[in-house]
């Protein structure tokens, strides 16, 4: 049985011990606190969410992480050291506001460029790894990420490292112009190389990953994975439908679409990835004899 | 004079929600129920002024869900938040989360919660006190150590998970020969059920009574001992009848359990109210236990020996008034002894029971107090604590009070769902109970002449 609300009165009682001088204090949560899934729409604690990887202990959505959270979650405590930290991206062809955006970019992210490069160890392997972040201009790839990302298949190809990369990227920079789009040829060739040398480079797609990331080094690893969810194309979704005129299926260009069209070889939650680097890692070792380090 | 809090969210159900929102009509403090949706139709949300919808039936979803809680008291304005009993009454993280928001949690500071949570560390900081605690040993590193510290305890013992509580967690141990087998069932156990496979040891007492000194602390650093409780009618570690004052310690045991639970709540830090607990020994030797940092369900007791509201205290100590009577002020008056009500059925393995309430008389009288939830047709429902209701009653002797229990157990009639009325029929009922010498094993003896 339902009570009707208005069942019990509201006694005349004043408050027990009042000051009117003193104003009543109110509850007030902080900004970054609380967020709300963008899946199931499940309102979670911020600080439990990192704990659990920023995966939705609710549904499993994926949420973005910054770099630097990602290479704690994936390489062996304090074995991560930083290469080229310190290259900066320069307005090149005088792009208007390209300056003011890049200042924005390195507030937001911390970081001085979209991506971070350097060795690590995984599982007790030692590898290079390489991370995007997407709080920096959504990862994209200008001419100091492309040199950042070629220097570190460089250093790799000539130390006989594996190299793992993870991408997040919304494409070539435009406020550099061709010289962005020069760096998808520049990374090619540097991973052309590392491989003709017998390394292995897995890349860990996700979400977003698109435009010039996806058309080079992104796709050209050895073992491509994605993470469960992630957008992982060229053009984007709308731009292709304007252009086709055609509806699109409904999980085009999700990372599950593309492991049916044998464009990426797995997915792995990111609660599992370090396991699975590591036992990538450990079946690519090479022996002794073969000169490695 | 400061004020005191306009509004309270009460982040919990069934009688204990209501107990606290009475406290707050009286003093004049608005109240906002929250509830889950089995709980649409309950008690607490028709008594209290606001409600709101934390989500689905199941606690991990709607009661233990932090976030929610939280966003319900910043979208009614609450500034404070009273968690009852149980549930989010004791979790550290959840205090520190109402900190943070600016929303005053009606309980101890975050950091004395964590402290005393942590059982191996409540321990440590008792023993620095000078508070005897029972012969045992810290945390244990592996089973090489243990049996070293096990030797040195002698058996029987217990071996007790570090972040264990209310009964969970604890393993007895009779001989050498099963403590290797003993030790890694209850480590792999207690990760399982806490996380944290940490355990120690601890001297098993037999026989021994579990007595519980009640305190209030304000912030102005005033600690008072409001008497004891007398808990020893357990089944499983879950209490089931309590009284105050105990009929098994002396008046010089007393005080000096008072002067005890004094210096752990100094020790501690603690503010608000909180529960020491001890084990006694035939020899009047008594043990600390562990510090309950939250209302019990058993505080009725306290409240009808002294006359003070425990409830209203805890609101009062969190808006920070001082206590306005002092340890000389307590004088414990009569005898008092609480039934609790489960939904279940004692003679099915304590199966629990729910259903629709298809008749309810509730009994009355003069120093008979019922605090329950329940209405006539009201269903209860199958998801949550079985503990429908608590019969309190009050005399001028302990006799006058167990006969007047007696009375008014025999006025209770609850159709529609199984309870363990007849069961407190008979507790009270036997020799044993009623000569006042009964230790923790009681009710495995008494439902031992059962079967």
């Amino acid at each position: 049985m339902k009570l009707p609300k208005s069942l019990f009165q509201k006694p005349e009682n004043p408050l027990e011990w009042y000051d009117s001088h003193i104003k009543n204090s109110m509850p007030d949560i902080p900004d970054q606190m609380c967020i709300s899934c963008a899946k199931c729409k499940a309102i979670l604690l911020t600080g439990d969410l990192n704990e659990n990887a920023r995966v939705c202990p609710k549904c499993g959505y994926h949420f973005r992480m910054n770099a630097r959270q990602r290479i704690g979650l994936i390489t062996d405590d304090a074995s991560f050291e930083e290469m080229d930290g310190n290259m900066r991206s320069k307005n090149i062809i005088g792009f208007p506001n390209y300056d003011k955006k890049l200042w924005h970019a390195r507030l937001a992210s911390g970081e001085n460029e979209a991506v971070v490069c350097g060795t690590a160890k995984i599982g007790g392997y030692p590898c290079c790894l390489f991370v995007m972040d997407s709080n920096f201009m959504m990862g994209s790839m200008g001419t100091v990420v492309g040199e950042k990302i070629t220097r570190l298949f460089e250093y790799a190809a000539k130390h006989s490292l594996p190299v793992i990369g993870f991408t997040v990227s919304g494409g070539a920079r435009m406020q550099e112009g061709i010289l962005s789009l020069m760096q998808m040829a520049k990374t090619s060739a540097a991973v052309k190389r590392h491989s003709d040398g017998g390394n292995l480079y897995t890349a860990v797609l996700t979400d977003p990953t698109t435009g010039g990331v996806t058309a080079s080094f992104a796709m050209e690893a050895d073992v491509i994975i994605a993470e469960p969810g992630a957008l992982i194309g060229f053009a984007g979704p709308r731009v292709i439908e304007q252009n086709m005129h055609q509806k699109l299926p409904p999980n085009f260009q999700t990372a599950e679409f593309l492991l049916e069209k044998g464009f990426v070889d797995d997915i792995v939650p990111r609660k599992q990835q370090k396991e699975y680097l590591t036992r990538l890692l450990s079946l690519h070792q090479r022996r002794p004899e073969h000169g490695s380090i | 004079m400061k004020s005191l809090f306009s509004k309270i969210l009460v982040a919990n159900r069934g009688e204990i929600a209501v107990r606290i929102i009475r406290a707050c009509k009286e003093m004049g403090i608005a109240t906002v129920a929250v509830f889950s949706e089995a709980d649409r139709d309950a008690l607490h949300v028709s008594l209290a002024d606001e409600s709101i919808c934390i989500g689905p039936a199941q606690l991990k979803d709607s009661y233990l869900n932090m976030a929610a809680i939280i966003s319900a008291a910043e979208v009614t304005g609450a500034g404070a938040i009273h968690p009852g009993y149980g549930l989010l009454s004791e979790n550290a993280k959840f205090a520190a989360l109402c900190e943070k928001c600016n929303i005053a949690f009606i309980g101890p500071p975050s950091n004395v919660i964590a402290k005393m949570g942590d059982k191996d560390m409540a321990r440590q900081t008792m023993e620095a006190a000078g508070v005897p605690v029972i012969p045992g040993c810290r945390k244990v590193k592996d089973l090489a150590q243990a049996e070293e510290e096990a030797e040195k305890i002698g058996f029987p013992l217990l071996i007790k998970a570090r972040s264990g509580g209310g009964g969970r967690g604890i393993r007895l141990v009779k001989t050498m020969g099963e403590f290797s087998d003993a030790f890694c069932t209850a480590s792999a156990e207690a990760r399982n059920a806490f996380g944290d496979g940490a355990v120690y040891l601890e001297k098993f007492l037999h026989p021994a009574k579990h007595v519980e000194l009640q305190l209030l602390c304000d912030k102005q650093g005033n600690a008072v001992v409001l008497g004891e409780r007398e808990c020893s009618v357990q089944r499983k570690h879950q209490k089931l009848l309590e009284e105050s004052p105990s009929p098994g310690i002396t008046p010089e045991t007393r005080r000096k359990m008072g002067e005890c639970a004094i210096r752990a709540a100094k020790a501690a830090g603690y503010v608000n109210a909180g529960t020491v607990e001890f084990l006694v020994d035939d020899k009047q030797n008594f043990y600390f236990m562990e510090m309950n940092t939250r209302l019990q369900v058993e505080h009725a007791v306290t409240e009808m020996v002294t006359g003070i509201d425990i409830v209203k205290w805890q609101i009062r100590i969190a808006a920070g008034l001082p206590l306005n009577f002092t340890q000389d002020d307590v004088v414990p008056h009569g005898h008092a002894i609480e039934c609790r009500i489960n939904a279940e059925n004692p003679d099915l393995n304590y199966r629990p029971s729910s259903g629709k309430i298809t008749l309810l008389h509730i009994p009355g009288g003069p120093w008979v107090r019922f605090d329950t939830a329940l209405f006539q047709d009201y269903t209860v429902p199958p998801f949550y604590d079985s503990l429908i209701g608590k019969i309190i009653v009050h005399a001028q002797t302990r006799e006058e009070a167990i006969r007047k229990m007696q009375a008014a157990l025999c006025e209770l009639v609850i159709t529609g769902v199984d309870t363990n009325k007849e069961m407190h029929r008979k507790i009270l009922a036997s020799a044993e109970f009623r000569s006042g010498n009964y230790h923790t094993d009681f009710m495995g003896k008494l439902e031992g002449e059962k079967h």
